[in-house]
């Protein structure tokens, strides 16, 4: 079905140009982004239900003006015909008092050029199974109730089996003085988050689902409860892993999880132009096993963070970040693009209308290989099979990588023993670690569940995956 | 905008309830590279979030339904009626235990009065950038880059039973990139200061302790293979370490069956080898982003005294959760003040020990007590030598080691929370890398 733009947007383009047109007066470069985003948060829990607006929810704009040096953006939700001259004041008011100031102070800045577009005017309306409104909340909450009340008829040990979905309907334009971009897309998310607890030891797990889909995620997210309560109970009996070194096999949410840290944040050319990434060094230099080809864009998947164009008004696209094992290039916003002579490739991404654009993930992956996963499994000696992704944080100067994970399975002699370790810290140099790759599984799958932040802010949507990898890891 | 939507419930007697939560926020944001500015921005926007609350009963007993929805300030009056209508039929399909709303209570006075406060906020933004690159002095390092953001936010909080008080406060982020470079490789360290109150001299100082660590991080070694260590967390860590003990205390995470701490009881257990927990929730803290009068229902909010010697004194939550469990309300509090403890720092470093200072991200896991963090910076003192030391990871399960935790005397303040500087614990796993 296809997802329909919002009507909002539409009746507001108008004002936007105006407004353009108007600020242009004033500034040599003018540009609007308007977001028009609605969705809700479905939660079924042992305690109760809600059901809320998302967290992704938001309904705003964003003026970005050359000032003369560089760029100023002015944030702002409240635009109509009848106050449309008084909010253009506003923000030519806004800018030119806080440029004043820093003027007055003599706070040095940075030179930028104008940005120079190309005529466009495009259109993108995603499409899903079963659109959020063919089915009613009742009906929803319905079938969330009954995977709950299965969860916890498989065991008596559940203090909570919990399970949400969120549906997150997408509208954006995009309008300057020579753009005219517009696009709606849906994508969904939904967890199953079984709570087991045996005696004094507590233990969680989940099972993510995710994508360009609506309602039919809850049909996905079915088949999958029995499973994540197994899981749980399993993580009753883990232990703590003896720290050192092991030979691993990533699961494909691992592999994401390693792109995504090691190698996607790595490649954020804002941090190019801070002299804040090791990775500027590296290009065109072996930093992987030749095993390795990792892609990074809007255009290069489609899930969760599929869009026409990025909070710039700049068009997705398809990065190859690594070709085998020799990384090619990084992936940017507009205006790091402008200031390292590169070319933007639609990552410019904001969390929210309210925020500044930075380059930011999209799609992040490795591409399959050639093994299978039981003949990983074989090669093995000691070491283990790594699942469930909690947690990732990157250092980009210093190439370290922070990765949480729910568990491993304990791998001897090229079988599973049965003994699980649980929760599990990997760390390390990433060129080490993705330099120690020595086998790719044919699999591939991507997941879009949860936010990706800088830092520790700007929260925003993006998917990430691969294969099964084989490595070598430190674990705690 | 609250006007129409208050006349538009008004007409809904099916509804049973409702609250309003408007914010208004003014906000300046600076974006520095290096010195250099790189982008200026300013907000101002207003949001008004809107609940339904719709009772029934079943079998003779009461439930309450509730769902929250933004009414944005573009809405036409249709749009309005719309979004009231969806919310209405959105909390109609919701059956939770009942709870009654906050009612109006005496206005809470002695309320946290910010510097920010005092002039525009747009005047502040040049003092808060000189202060930071104040401390930019050094040869070696010095600040990569950094961002400020200074919101000022008034906030209105209404409830269909005229609860309907209002309160203005401000903050402000920093985000802060330092580097070092002495013979090695140039190094990084990553900082979120955040504070409601201006202090020019206390800014500059967070700033420089920075730079100072960086000089450290620069000549950092490898951590060592140690597989178990006594480890100090210095400084952030102690924060994040020993907020296991807030949310496990809390109304809702009790209610949900996903803490065993129970109120009467020494959650350390009946013999603490070491120092035990006393927490006091603070409606105001100097300097605090969570110093508010009131919680997002519009409860006032007052100091709480939490744990005592160990003994959970009683849980803390919103109106909601205290009433499911029978307790009074506390109102959601966001300030922790935790006492220090026997000894000082310099006896808690007597023996040799890991002391950690920085983190790629620390974190404790509310619900099990598991942490874990990759090193970004720390000291190594082996009984004779002290080195700082960079990399691997440490991980471990607090219940398993707050009977032997020891708090340091010397207290510090990060925002939210005020208290011990140091912590130290025993046993805990070490993946080092030399």
């Amino acid at each position: 079905m296809k997802v329909l733009m919002s009507q909002y947007l539409k009746k507001v383009k108008p004002l936007l140009k105006h407004l353009v047109f108007e600020l242009s007066k004033d500034f040599n470069y003018v540009s609007v982004l308007g977001t028009d985003t609605k969705g809700k948060t479905y939660d079924v829990k042992r305690t109760g239900v809600d059901l809320n607006d998302s967290f992704w929810n938001e309904r705003g704009f964003v003026v970005r003006a050359f000032n003369g040096f560089c760029y100023s953006e002015y944030s702002f939700n409240n635009i109509d015909k009848d106050n449309i001259s008084e909010k253009i004041e506003e923000i030519r008011t806004s800018i030119k008092e806080q440029l004043d100031e820093l003027s007055r102070n003599n706070i040095r800045h940075n030179e930028y050029s104008l940005i120079d577009e190309e005529p466009i005017e495009k259109s993108f309306y995603g499409e899903v199974g079963i659109l959020p409104e063919e089915v009613s909340s009742k009906d929803k909450l319905a079938r969330m109730q009954q995977m709950m009340e299965k969860g916890f008829s498989f065991s008596q040990q559940l203090v909570d089996f919990r399970v949400s979905y969120d549906e997150v309907h997408i509208s954006k334009v995009f309008i300057s003085d020579k753009k005219d971009l517009e696009q709606s897309y849906i994508w969904s998310e939904g967890y199953l988050v079984p709570i087991v607890r045996k005696d004094t030891i507590t233990k969680y797990t989940y099972k993510g689902y995710s994508g360009l889909k609506a309602v039919e995620l809850l049909d996905e997210m079915e088949s999958g409860i029995e499973y994540a309560v197994k899981e749980a109970l399993e993580l009753l009996d883990s232990s703590p892993v003896e720290p050192g070194e092991y030979d691993v096999i990533c699961s494909p949410d691992v592999a994401g999880l390693i792109a995504h840290e090691a190698f996607g944040h790595g490649v954020e050319m804002d941090m190019f132009v801070k002299k804040r990434a090791k990775a500027q060094e590296y290009l065109n230099k072996p930093v992987a096993s030749s095993l390795v080809t990792m892609h990074e864009g809007a255009s290069a998947a489609k899930h969760v963070s599929g869009y026409l164009f990025d909070d710039e008004g700049t068009l997705a696209s398809d990065t190859i970040v690594i070709k085998d094992g020799i990384l090619q290039t990084g992936i940017s916003d507009l205006l790091s693009a402008m200031k390292l002579n590169t070319k933007p490739t639609g990552n410019g991404k904001r969390e929210s209308f309210e925020r500044k654009a930075y380059a930011r993930m999209t799609h992040t992956f490795f591409t399959p290989g050639e093994d299978n996963l039981d003949a990983m499994i074989k090669s093995i000696e000691h070491g283990y099979l790594l699942d469930g992704v909690l947690s990732g944080m990157e250092d980009p100067k210093n190439w370290g990588i922070q990765c949480m994970l729910t568990k491993g399975l304990e791998i001897k002699n090229g079988e599973f023993t049965g003994k699980i370790i649980s929760p599990v810290i990997m760390t390390g140099y990433v060129p080490d670690l993705l330099k120690s790759i020595t086998m790719v599984s044919k699999d591939f799958k991507l997941s879009g569940n949860g936010a990706c932040g800088k830092g520790h802010k700007e929260y925003v949507k993006t998917s990430d995956g691969g294969p099964y990898i084989k490595a070598k890891a430190r674990l705690g | 905008m609250i006007d129409s939507v208050k006349e538009i419930l008004k007409g809904r007697k099916d509804i049973s309830g409702w609250k309003l939560r408007l914010t208004n926020i003014e906000s300046q944001e600076l974006f520095f590279v290096g010195k250099s500015l790189d982008m200026n921005r300013s907000k101002n926007v207003q949001h008004l979030e809107l609940t339904i609350y719709m009772d029934y009963e079943e079998d003779g007993k009461k439930f309450r339904g509730s769902s929250t929805a933004e009414i944005h300030p573009t809405y036409t009056e249709d749009e309005i009626r719309e979004a009231v209508e969806a919310t209405a039929f959105a909390a109609s399909l919701i059956k939770n235990e009942y709870y009654p709303l906050v009612k109006p209570r005496e206005k809470n006075s002695d309320t946290f009065i910010s510097s920010f406060m005092q002039k525009p906020l747009a005047q502040w933004i040049i003092p808060v950038t000189e202060a930071i690159f104040k401390a930019d002095e050094y040869r070696e390092g010095c600040i990569n880059s950094t961002e400020i953001f200074l919101d000022k936010t008034n906030t209105r909080i209404l409830n269909s039973e005229g609860v309907d008080v209002s309160f203005t406060n401000c903050s402000a982020k920093v985000e802060l990139i330092v580097n070092w470079k002495e013979t090695g490789e140039e190094i990084e360290l990553y900082k979120d200061i955040e504070f409601s109150d201006f202090d020019s001299e206390v800014l500059t100082n967070k700033v420089d302790e920075m730079l100072k660590l960086a000089r450290f991080k620069a000549r950092a070694e490898m951590t060592p293979k140690l597989k178990k260590s006594t480890v100090l967390l210095t400084g952030e860590p102690v924060n994040t370490m020993l907020s296991y003990y807030y949310s496990q205390a809390n109304a809702e995470t009790v209610y949900n069956k996903l803490s065993r701490f129970k109120t009467g009881e020494n959650v350390q257990g009946n013999t603490i080898e070491g120092d035990a927990i006393n927490i006091t929730l603070r409606k105001n803290l100097s300097g605090s982003t969570e110093s508010v009068p009131y919680d997002a229902d519009g409860f006032p909010i007052s100091d709480v005294d939490l744990y005592d010697e160990g003994v959970l004194k009683r849980y803390w939550g919103s109106n909601r959760y205290c009433y499911y469990l029978g307790i009074e309300t506390t109102g959601n509090i966001g300030n922790i003040a935790v006492k220090g403890g026997s000894k000082s720092i310099e006896e808690l470093k007597k023996e040799p020990y890991l002391e950690l200072l920085a983190f790629s991200d620390f974190q404790i896991d509310d619900l099990t007590g598991d942490f874990a963090g990759e090193i970004r910076f720390g000291w190594y003192y082996d009984g004779v030598s002290t080195i700082p030391i960079t990399g691997g990871s440490i991980s471990g399960n607090l219940l398993e080691a707050h009977q032997k935790i020891l708090l340091s005397r010397e207290l510090q303040q990060e925002n939210n929370f005020s208290g011990p500087k140091t912590v130290k614990l025993f046993n805990v796993n070490v993946a080092g890398i030399e």
